[in-house]
């Protein structure tokens, strides 16, 4: 086995520390915070949410809307996939699919809602174009939307992969050993995919209980739980002993669900090996789910649309003539554009050093012998517990009266923890793919382990690391509840921006700015792609 | 009877397989031998209804089978890798397609099957825990209880070591004479096809080779590839083992 080198004890200890306080003393102290009263510590805060009944409220609606949301979005994600994996529906609508589905994933869930408000609202391009108005878009109609177009994708992501580990082959035996279609349904793909059903579930609901975006934009008069924090927290008479309380409260849920995808893990099987099978003729099966999925992603489509029609015209709806005025006139607004390169060096900046951190970090714990690696694995399990904003929260409190306060350093601190778990785990697995032995050859061959590490491991994990990094880069372009409590009038970036013109009714702003965030996304995105597929090619 | 008539099938525009023409007897194992890649698991396949064909017939006792659904030919099949459902036991796997049609079998004559395998003490394991060989008895024994009328075996020996392998040879012999059953097996091992069936069906890049039994294949194949890639191989094999144990005994 290798031996310890100094030089992996120092990358330990440095992410070790880092961890300890940009995670875990932040944590502590929103605990203690939460108890703290002007009589000292006593659990009055927590009593006062408990006899709050705007609170209350707030926190009941987001689980019933949280719940529904879940419902809804597994059951899509679920038909989407179904159609991808197990119909003969013609490739280039799977291919639109699997692209389509992604769009919601390159905006700011801010945007959602002042999408959700053109396409829905009395106004808007869907109520025009079917010349009436469907609901009241304002509250729980608007949000139940706005969380479903959120969640789709990354509920759409997990099935779609446990979809790929399902033995088309059963379905054969089953069908051979006379079983009807609801039993063989039930058997061969609901049984093989109920872990990931769940997760799926859990998921949506957890992200939705946590987002402040879609709130935001188009929560109207239907309170949840994140806005009501919002108000507590930086609100006309902000309480931050009280607004501690409250994250630990939205942390519960979360702490519960970690829990529970982890049960629901023993659910999933693992077939001992794939093998693949015609799927057999159906017709009906094809052309039905082929016009469900293809009404998703017209759905999305169309609810996205207007985000660019809308800053192309002069006066949506009311003048309709072409003009790039809205683009020019944030083009020349020197302060937008400061905006805009804000959130550029943000993302390059997260996505570059949280690709380190977690590269690092699984480094270390699939490929050397250190003692004390379990930590790393811990540190990835509470970073995907805690929400966005409750780790926001917790930095407000910590560093409040730090020098890092009001610096850019905060903020890409805050989005490599918030966004670590995925990275870390996409690293580690493939890390844990290659060779064990490579580092030990390397150094019978000469190699000191940072040579062999650049020399060999690098090369070979090239395409999980442009991964990892343009996973950190979007992420860090559109995420507002982390770091709505962090930037300041000189670090906003676009997302928080957007919170603020949406004050001034500037939506053509907004549009404009979701725009240039949705290419920005669009174009790492594909560009990370296309030196994948380079390497594929070359190897 | 099961007879094929100038069965064709392309895989875009690429042939896989063309002209297959024969008869198989009730009650005969029949091996489809061949390279990899030569479509034996195609000619499966095609039989068992899964994979339609693009011309020819299938006709079973007098019946024309081509448009029927697999579900209702009747036929069934063993894959190589026994497609065991990993939630359900050993025992619940066997009986699995019993829960559909219950008059299928009689209990006297599951317990016949369950004995003739020597699955009565594996019955309450998990899939997990039968070896290879337990979960081959499994599958088959899970096939044969719907009471196909042909049998269909993708490979079955393939995942399989040593002396396990000769006992689920000689099981798969005495089911076919036991119950009289048309039984069809893709192997890619000469010597597996020649000990263990009626007749043979070498394939070659999708056509026959020749079809005919051991004896006649040994002693008059009919063309170069017959020799050169099944006899060759055997040969080699002999020839090896007759110099182990010469050596040995000398
Ligand atoms: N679904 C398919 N699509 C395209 N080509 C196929 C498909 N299935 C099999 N083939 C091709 O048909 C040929 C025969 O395959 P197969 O019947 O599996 O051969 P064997 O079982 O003898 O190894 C191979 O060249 C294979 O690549
Ligand atoms: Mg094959």
């Amino acid at each position: 086995m290798l031996k310890v080198k100094l030089e992996i004890r120092a990358i330990y200890t440095i992410i070790v520390c880092l961890f300890a306080i940009f995670l875990i003393l932040p944590l502590v102290v929103l605990f203690i915070r939460s108890f703290e009263t002007s009589q000292g510590f006593t659990i009055s805060n927590y009593l006062s949410i408990l006899t709050n009944n705007d609170l209350m409220v707030s926190i009941w609606n987001s689980i019933k809307i949280s719940s529904l949301t879940a419902v809804i979005t597994t059951i899509l994600a679920f038909l989407l996939s179904y159609t991808i994996n197990f119909t003969r529906v013609t490739r280039p609508l799977k291919g639109a699919i699997q692209i389509g589905i992604l769009i919601p994933m390159l905006l700011p869930t801010i945007t959602y809602g002042f999408a959700i408000m053109y396409s829905f609202g009395n106004q808007g391009l869907l109520t025009k174009l079917f010349g009436r108005s469907f609901f009241e878009i304002y509250g729980f109609n608007g949000l139940l939307i706005g969380y479903c177009l959120y969640t789709l994708p990354p509920a759409f992501l997990l099935i779609n992969n446990s979809f790929k580990y399902i033995d088309k082959k059963f379905i054969i035996v089953s069908k051979l050993m006379g079983d009807r279609t609801l039993r063989s349904f039930m058997n061969t793909i609901i049984r093989p995919l109920w872990g990931t059903l769940g997760g799926a579930f859990v998921l949506s609901f957890i992200l939705s209980f946590t987002d402040f975006g879609i709130p935001a934009s188009i929560g109207g008069s239907y309170s949840v739980v994140a806005t009501q924090l919002y108000q507590v927290m930086l609100g006309s008479i902000p309480d931050f002993n009280n607004g501690a309380a409250i994250a630990v409260f939205m942390l519960i849920p979360a702490v519960f669900a970690v829990f529970l995808l982890q049960y629901l893990e023993k659910f999933n099987f693992h077939y001992d090996k794939l093998s693949e099978v015609e799927l057999l003729q159906n017709r009906a099966r094809d052309v039905v789910l082929g016009i469900l999925s293809s009404s998703v992603l017209l759905s999305i489509f169309a609810i996205f649309a207007i985000m660019f029609v809308a800053p192309l015209v002069n006066s949506y709806p009311y003048d309709l003539t072409f003009t790039f005025k809205h683009f020019t006139d944030v083009f020349q607004s020197s302060d937008l554009v400061n905006v805009y390169k804000n959130s550029v060096i943000v993302a390059l900046l997260t996505a570059l050093f949280g690709t380190l951190t977690a590269f690092c970090a699984a480094l270390l714990n699939v490929r050397t012998p250190i003692k004390g690696k379990e930590a790393l694995d811990i540190f990835s399990m509470i970073t995907n517990t805690v929400p966005g904003m409750v780790l926001g929260i917790s930095y407000l409190l910590l560093f409040n009266n730090s020098s890092l306060k009001g610096t850019f350093a905060i903020i890409v601190l805050c989005t490599i923890i918030h966004y670590f778990t995925t990275p870390y785990l996409m690293a580690k697995n493939s890390l844990s793919k290659m060779n064990l032995s490579w580092e030990m050859t390397g150094e019978l061959l000469g190699d000191s382990w940072f040579k062999t590490i650049r020399r060999v491991v690098i090369p070979n994990s090239f395409s999980t690391v442009l991964e990892m990094f343009s996973y950190y880069f979007m992420n860090a372009m559109v995420t507002i509840s982390g770091i709505i409590f962090l930037v300041t009038a000189t670090t906003s970036v676009v997302a928080s921006k957007i919170k603020e013109l949406q004050h001034f009714a500037k939506f053509n702003k907004v549009f404009v700015l979701s725009i240039l965030i949705f290419f920005t996304n669009l174009f790492v995105k594909l560009l990370c792609d296309y030196f994948q597929k380079r390497r594929l090619k070359h190897n | 009877m099961l007879e094929m008539q100038n069965i064709g099938k392309k895989y875009d525009q690429k042939v896989v397989l063309e002209n297959i023409d024969l008869e198989i007897k009730t009650g005969e194992i029949v091996s489809l031998l061949g390279p990899s890649g030569s479509g034996k698991t195609t000619l499966l396949n095609i039989i068992l209804g899964l994979t339609q064909m693009d011309q020819g017939k299938i006709i079973f006792n007098g019946k024309d089978m081509s448009t029927v659904p697999m579900k209702k030919r009747g036929f069934n099949i063993v894959f190589q890798d026994y497609a065991l459902f990993p939630h359900l036991n050993a025992y619940e796997n066997i009986i699995y397609g019993l829960k559909n049609k219950k008059e299928l079998v009689t209990k006297k004559e599951l317990q016949e099957y369950i004995d003739f395998l020597g699955l009565n003490p594996h019955l309450n394991k998990k899939i997990g825990e039968l070896s290879g060989g337990q979960k081959q008895r499994v599958a088959l024994a899970r096939t044969l209880v719907t009471k196909p009328e042909v049998l269909l075996l993708d490979e079955p020996l393939s995942a399989l070591d040593g002396v396990i392998k000769e006992s689920i040879k000689e099981r798969i012999k005495s089911i076919a004479k036991e119950f009289d059953l048309t039984t069809i097996i893709v192997t890619h091992d000469p010597e597996e096809a020649l000990t263990l069936s009626d007749k043979i069906l070498i394939i070659n890049q999708g056509n026959i080779s020749q079809f005919g039994t051991p004896f006649e294949i040994i002693n008059r194949p009919s063309n170069e590839f017959v020799k050169n890639f099944i006899l060759k191989q055997l040969e080699i094999k002999r020839q090896n083992i007759y110099n182990l144990f010469s050596e040995k005994y000398a």
